[in-house]
């Protein structure tokens, strides 16, 4: 028996079937958390968030038009429930520096990426917040601009100016010399 | 755009976004131009960078008691959409303002009520509200005789200095408890 579509798993959650809610969970819980993980560069934070992110997907599962795909739309939603976190706390947290826990043996080649990695995240962690959630949308979530601007709810030449600035940051960030 | 005007930034960003109206022009001047190619090059390689960045595994999982106990949490937290800042601050200037006026005024209301407080009885609210309403008969009276050339006259209420005083007092005072409970909400 194949497994269910999310349309189905949709339309059982609506009718208030929890197993079915929690189905689209387990299969969306990895791409929400890596959203909310780029966002605010700190683990504990992003799971919390992801975490507020499918309850704010459930209690809106009901505007969600079955047309749609669901990864992106709760994509957004994470998205928007991280820039809210980062509004509300403006000027209070510096943002950790987090190194991931799992630590494990790996070959020269893949530590040199994974270091690469952290340098990309820290560069992205250090943007402000509605620099990051354009890059978000942006480069992993493939909105337009015109998207973007409606997702964020403000006009077309602010989204193109932040993601300018955002990349041009991104860049000085990512090749200064150490 | 000339063939010879190089690309901008914002441009090179909306080309390498498919946003750009005149791609064809930009792909023009990119074919004549090792400056701008260079810099479109350097931009993709940014690009490249930001979207190589892997996911990270998160296999842990939200059991689904933890989801309605963080959908209590969050409900009860945040029962209604908090108000927007420029409102709280306004509401808190306003409190403040209203503070400093009732302390620059209360000298001025002492002094002004010093000479009634002994001589003069300050009128029961049975007696306002007597007054009141038979001035309401009054004006009902008037109205059921009222004829269109005659324009009625109001009749006029007389109200003692140390009546008002007391109103806007109170007045104050109840406007000043609203936006402290306002205030109090939205700080928890």
């Amino acid at each position: 028996m194949s497994a269910p579509s999310d349309r189905d798993l949709i339309q059982r959650a609506r009718r208030g079937d929890a197993e079915a809610f929690g189905e689209l969970v387990l299969r969306h819980q990895t791409s929400v958390f890596n959203v909310c993980y780029r966002i605010l560069h700190e683990r504990a934070e992003a799971e919390d968030l992801a975490q507020e992110t499918f309850i704010r997907a459930r209690e809106r599962l009901h505007t969600f038009d079955e047309e749609r795909v669901f990864g992106p739309w709760v994509r957004r939603v994470a998205a928007n429930v991280c820039l809210n976190h980062l509004e509300s706390q403006k000027g209070t947290a510096e943002l950790d520096e987090e190194r991931d826990a799992d630590e494990s043996q790996r070959p020269e080649t893949q530590v040199e990426v994974r270091e690469r990695s952290e340098q990309i995240r820290s560069a992205l962690a250090s943007l402000p917040a509605h620099y990051r959630v354009v890059i978000e949308l942006r480069h992993y979530q493939e909105l337009s601009y015109e998207e973007i601007a409606a997702e964020l709810s403000i006009p077309l030449s602010d989204v193109k100016s932040h993601l300018f600035r955002a990349r041009k940051l991104l860049a000085e960030k990512l090749h200064a010399p150490d | 755009m000339h063939l010879t005007d190089h690309i901008s930034d914002v441009q090179l960003n909306e080309y390498l976004d498919h946003e750009a109206n005149d791609r064809a022009q930009v792909e023009l001047h990119l074919s004549i131009c090792e400056n701008c190619s260079a810099r479109l090059t350097a931009l993709k390689d940014l690009f490249s960078e930001i979207e190589s960045l892997p996911e990270l595994e998160y296999s842990q999982g939200f059991s689904e008691a933890s989801l309605w106990e963080t959908a209590r949490f969050v409900s009860s937290r945040n029962p209604s959409t908090p108000l927007p800042r420029s409102l709280t601050l306004a509401v808190t200037l306003q409190a403040a303002l209203a503070v400093i006026a009732i302390i620059v005024a209360a000298p001025f209301v002492m002094q002004f009520l010093s000479p009634y407080v002994a001589g003069i009885p300050a009128a029961s609210f049975a007696d306002v509200f007597l007054q009141l309403q038979s001035q309401w008969a009054a004006w009902l009276a008037m109205l059921s005789t009222f004829q269109l050339p005659r324009i009625p006259e109001f009749p006029r209420i007389e109200l003692s200095s140390l009546f008002m005083i007391f109103t806007v007092i109170g007045i104050s005072l109840l406007w000043l408890i609203g936006n402290g409970l306002l205030l109090r909400n939205q700080m928890k």
